[in-house]
């Protein structure tokens, strides 16, 4: 098959457009707010889309990207405070770090199957929570830190307008999906499905699915890595709570999982959906608490009523639902965790 | 303040602490034995649990302890009911969604605590509350003490029913192997219904426990949560022996990190050790290798 095959034009045309219209956008409004809506969008569309190459693709169900997200933050925030160091090559920086700490997660956790992996990412966020609660010289502590504004500068990325944080979290978008593209349609993709479907099976042709998921997560961690800089720059304030908590983690997965699990557009269109949602919660019910029970209870309808996500409605082929019952009885061997 | 003075108090905050741990520890591995999933949401069986004793102790002005049968029957029922709408559906569909969506369980639980309660912290009112054992210039909370007894004796009973019972037989049969159970006339989807009821309701009893020691919010499950998996994955899948051996290491590990490093590093060290355990044992500390079923 030719890339140029590989490419579905309908999709591309319909993503094009889509792409167009959101580069106009800005101009049209006015209203300062509309756009940090669609900066925010943007950012979880982009996370979940990091999310769903370890999560949707490889099957591993991973709670720990916003720690990767807050590494990312961190890293840059703290070059750019103590060394002046402009966040683009803090960028770098951050992914190094991501990978490094992704990697000795991986190398831990894929030795045991699925659950372990989710456990691990659990106990992994934790930790990173606490040494950023702990560190208070570097990370300033629960009290977290601040990038303060001096002039308008896009090398520094302290900017007045979200205009241009919105073109560059788009662009950021734009990104990670091409990459969560080039993911599905190589080698590594293939692989990662047929371990999705069976891991046993995908052994005994020969993939080395400890290798592959390892790759998977690495590529995850640092596009969220690289995310959390933009996101840091554009919020200008980094805490704990805000950055590094569980709550976020899991956010990120919605919107793969609302989406649609494993593919291409799922976390776009989860976001599409989820975070405007979570706005007109917020105003309509007036509590942050709303936000969560929104997100929980979603999560709930559709792992239960539809696992294949929103885009399943636009499948015509049943596909999820044969694989639902494959692995029935798959389950009942016992084989998978 | 002397070293061994420190040594002694550490090893008495940890053990206790750790015999909390072991006991939600337990419940979640009596799920994941039968089930081969792990249940996201336990620490909010353990916040229901503390309401529950909340909403009774307001009610009747009783100690929390007397309120133990009625609070294991409401969390009994509860865990039935949350099985039969979240858990069941999802039998037989991939673990990942069993993940998910008990995560997603636990954040429904927990925003609904928040509008039902609000996010105050409440307490909940017992005359043993600040009495406290001391010996020696070492000092125990007597609550403590009592949840360490409560956790025993409920390990003791439920490793009885597992082995002593054609129920708990049954249970056992279930998680060594599915289909042959089946066969044998086993009803798997009653099992795996009663462990998970009975686990969640191992969480909520530590609830119970827990009431008269910590401040009663919706979050207050969270660091359990995250215990308690580090536990089940300590102690080997399925091995109530191995969770309490694991929920006392953690808590001692726990202690004497706040003791001798710092308090703000004690969560993070039972969390390390797991990595630790992990790299080095993926079986886990108790775990007999890897078992498939």
């Amino acid at each position: 098959m030719t890339l140029k095959e590989k490419i579905n034009l309908k999709t591309l045309g319909i993503m094009g457009a889509l792409f167009l219209a959101a580069c106009v956008f800005p101009a049209l409004t006015k209203n300062n707010y509309l756009i940090s809506v669609g900066v925010v969008l943007f950012t979880y569309a982009a996370l979940g889309t990091a999310w769903n190459i370890i999560g949707g693709y490889a099957g591993q169900t991973c709670w720990c990207l916003a720690s990767f997200m807050a590494i990312g933050a961190y890293t840059s925030f703290i070059l750019k405070i103590h060394f002046n160091l402009s966040p683009w090559l803090g960028i770098f920086a951050g992914m190094i770090v991501s990978a490094a700490l992704s990697m000795i997660i991986g190398l831990v956790s894929f030795k045991q199957r699925n659950m372990f992996f989710s456990l691990m990412t659990i106990a992994f966020s934790e930790i990173i929570r606490v040494v950023l609660v702990y560190g208070k010289g570097i990370t300033g502590g629960s009290n977290g830190i601040f990038i303060t504004y001096k002039k308008d500068s896009l090398w520094q990325l302290t900017l007045k307008s979200d205009k241009i944080f919105f073109y560059i979290m788009l662009a950021v978008l734009a990104v990670v999906i091409t990459i969560s593209w080039a993911v599905e349609q190589t080698r590594l993709g293939y692989y990662l499905r047929s371990i999705r479907a069976d891991q046993d099976a995908a052994e005994s042709l020969g993939i080395n699915s400890y290798r592959a998921k390892l790759k998977s997560f690495v590529i995850s961690a640092m596009a969220a890595s690289a995310i959390g800089t933009f996101y840091g720059f554009f919020l200008t304030y980094l805490d704990p709570t805000t950055v590094s908590s569980l709550n976020v983690s899991t956010k990120i997965g919605t919107m793969a999982i609302v989406g649609g699990l494993g593919h291409l557009f799922g976390p776009l269109i989860g976001a599409a959906v989820l975070i405007p949602m979570t706005e007109v919660a917020n105003a309509v019910l007036g509590s942050s608490g709303s936000g969560m029970l929104l997100y929980g209870a979603v999560l709930l309808a559709v792992i239960i009523f539809k696992p294949g996500g929103i885009i399943s409605f636009f499948q015509k082929d049943g596909r999820m639902k044969k694989n639902g019952r494959k692995t029935e009885r798959r389950r009942a061997h016992g084989s998978d965790s | 303040m002397n070293v061994l003075w420190m040594i002694g108090q550490s090893i008495l905050n940890g053990l206790t602490m750790g015999g909390i741990y072991a006991l939600v520890g337990v419940g979640l591995t009596i799920i994941f034995g039968v089930m081969k999933v792990v249940n996201f949401a336990q620490g909010e069986y353990l916040v229901i649990g503390m309401y529950i004793t909340l909403v009774l102790n307001q009610l009747t002005g009783l100690s929390p302890y007397l309120l133990l049968p009625p609070t294991i029957l409401i969390a009994y029922l509860f865990g039935r009911i949350s099985y039969g709408v979240v858990v069941k559906p999802l039998l037989g569909q991939p673990g990942q969604y069993f993940v998910v969506a008990t995560m997603g369980l636990s954040f429904v639980i927990i925003s609904v605590l928040q509008l039902v309660f609000t996010t105050n912290f409440w307490a909940v009112e017992t005359s043993l509350k600040s009495v406290s054992i001391t010996w020696k210039g070492f000092s125990l909370g007597l609550p403590r003490i009592i949840a360490c007894g409560f956790m025993i004796f409920f390990v003791v009973l439920v490793d009885f029913f597992l082995k002593r019972t054609d129920f708990g037989r049954a249970m056992r049969a279930t998680s060594e192997n599915t289909e042959v159970a089946q066969s044998l006339g086993i009803n798997t989807n009653k099992m795996y219904g009663f462990s998970f009821a009975v686990g969640t309701t191992f969480a909520a009893i530590t609830g119970l426990l827990l009431s008269p020691i910590y401040f009663v919010y919706p979050t207050a499950g969270t660091p359990f949560k995250t215990i308690a998996m580090v536990i089940i994955v300590m102690g080997g899948p399925g091995n109530i022996g191995g969770a309490v051996a694991s929920g006392l290491i953690a808590g001692l590990v726990e202690a004497f990190t706040a003791t001798f490093v710092s308090n703000d590093l004690a969560p993070a060290a039972a969390y390390l050790l797991l990595i630790i355990v992990l790299a080095f044992k993926p079986a886990g500390l108790f775990g007999k290798g890897a078992r498939v079923a």
